[in-house]
């Protein structure tokens, strides 16, 4: 017996290190188990080398952009000069609008403290989009910075994710478009509801339980409902494209154009706290009347340097308009 | 090559692989940099260290993929094996041979690791066959950048490579 387990001592070998991970993957299939202290560790590791990476690369396109880029520089200052000037106007326009919006809230008696948002700015220093893995990008801001798991991961544009593990120093974001992602949403328009499901591509999502009575149709805005308790309402997550309504079943379907490109994503700012109540909880005469929230209200930002950052854009002002349907 | 090379090459590509992506294409296609480790292990190396490092490679890959574990290690040593029975029935030398090799195999792989979740997944999470297309591009990618793979895992075999004493000394 000790003579053949010699004999074919390689062969045995090989056959356990086929069927033990097989083993194991089928276990935790349905289950998946928490890192464990040694896969933290080795994870860790890989942090380092992608920052060093990312810093290297950044700072030679910057260097580029900063020196040999100056060309043309003075015709850009003046175009952005003109920008300027229109988006003072802009913006003088939006605080007008924002004090008749607070002069008619206070009319109506639904004034309400804005909620406290806190949100930390990282920067994306490693991307797995990897088919047959998870969707995964890496930020360069981990628990030491407040961040923890399933915290909202958003842009100006929307949603880009959740925070799915996280080191002392890194963390991992499930983007959108995994297919383990499922983000409740509504219809802005027409206020339906249904779930947006990612696809293991990053261009594409799918509408699902989108009953098929629902009132949907090519093109809607989707945004977040607040249902699923992981993202604040009103951020948007896509856009409805393909809608199919067959003659039987009970859900239509459709695909989704996610809002945000999350190949071109460079920063994010991941959401700390933030207010928690959903669509549901808002009173619908209290909804009617809701304003846009502005950002610069109370939302305070630690920057992707570190340091406090101006105010950033409330994805939350999508709602309003939408808030105002039945 | 002992198996610990092999577990800090795919380390390190890993991490390489995904800081570069950031900037080529930000994620639109996907590359698997520590598959042709497995491949030239099992070109190269030998039956245990091979099999070994295939295995630590895999743990690596079962690592970044987040995914429930196991996965990519069981791909990885069949891979390697993979590697290892086509290493003997073809003559592979040339960096196009390699990356060849890397590039089905990397296919291979990927639609091995779509097959396996889809049995495991429920209906919904399961991944599409309309990912087919990504792990093509992907198993492409890795089999055209494979022979820089194979130009580093030579030189640090030929750093660790202990030079057996002649005959005739």
């Amino acid at each position: 017996m000790v003579g053949l387990l010699k004999r074919y001592r390689e062969l045995i070998l090989v056959c356990l290190l086929l069927v033990l991970p097989l083993g194991v993957f089928f276990a935790h299939a349905k289950h998946p188990s928490e890192r464990t202290r040694l896969d933290r560790v080795i994870l860790a590791l890989t942090g380092p080398i992608e920052k060093a990476i990312g810093w290297t690369i950044s700072g030679a396109i910057e260097t580029w952009n900063s020196y040999v880029g100056l060309r043309g520089a003075h015709a850009r200052a003046l175009a952005l000069q003109h920008e300027a000037t229109a988006l003072k106007l802009d913006q003088l326009e939006l605080t007008r609008a924002r004090e008749e919006n607070e002069r008619l809230r206070r009319l109506l008696g639904f004034a309400r403290e804005v909620p406290d948002r806190r949100v930390v700015g990282a920067r994306i220093v490693g991307v797995r989009l990897d088919p047959k893995g998870l969707q995964l990008v890496t930020l360069d801001r981990g628990a030491r910075e407040g961040v923890a798991r399933m915290m909202p991961v958003v842009v100006a544009q929307g949603v880009v994710g959740r925070v799915h593990a996280v080191t002392d120093t890194t963390s991992d974001v499930l983007l959108l478009s995994d297919r383990n992602s499922s983000i409740a949403v509504r219809v802005e328009r027409s206020r339906a509801r249904a779930n947006v499901r990612g696809t293991g591509a990053p261009d594409t999502c799918r509408l699902e339980y989108a009953l098929r009575s629902d009132d949907m149709q090519d093109g809607d805005v989707l945004v977040t409902s607040g249902t699923d308790g992981v993202f604040p309402r009103g951020l948007p997550v896509g856009r409805i494209t393909g809608l199919k309504r067959s003659g039987q079943g009970l859900y239509q379907r459709a695909d989704v154009a996610p809002a945000v490109d999350v190949t071109k994503v460079e920063e994010v700012l991941v959401m700390t706290s933030f207010d928690r109540r959903t669509d549901e909880a808002v009173p619908a005469a209290a909804a009617h009347a809701a304003p846009a929230r502005t950002a610069a209200a109370a939302t305070a930002v630690t920057g992707v340097g570190g340091g406090e950052a101006g105010p950033v854009p409330a994805p939350g002002r999508v709602t309003a308009a939408a808030e105002a349907k039945p | 090559m002992k198996p610990v090379f092999a577990f800090a090459a795919a380390l390190l590509l890993v991490s390489v692989q995904a800081a570069l992506l950031r900037y080529l294409g930000g994620g639109a296609v996907s590359l698997s940099l520590a598959l042709p480790v497995v491949v030239y292990l099992g070109l190269f190396a030998g039956n245990v260290d091979g099999a070994v490092g295939a295995a630590a490679v895999g743990y690596v890959l079962d690592l970044m993929a987040g995914g429930p574990k196991g996965l990519m290690t069981f791909l990885a040593v069949a891979l390697f094996l993979g590697s290892r029975l086509a290493g003997a029935a073809l003559s592979i030398h040339g960096k196009t041979g390699f990356a060849v090799i890397t590039a089905v195999g990397a296919f291979l792989f990927g639609v091995g690791a779509l097959l396996l979740t889809r049995a495991v997944s429920p209906v919904e999470t399961a991944p599409g066959f309309g990912l087919l297309g990504r792990v093509f591009v992907d198993a492409c990618l890795t089999g055209a950048l494979s022979p820089l793979v194979l130009l580093g895992m030579r030189r640090l075999d030929g750093l660790f490579a202990r030079e057996e004493p002649g005959l005739l000394r």
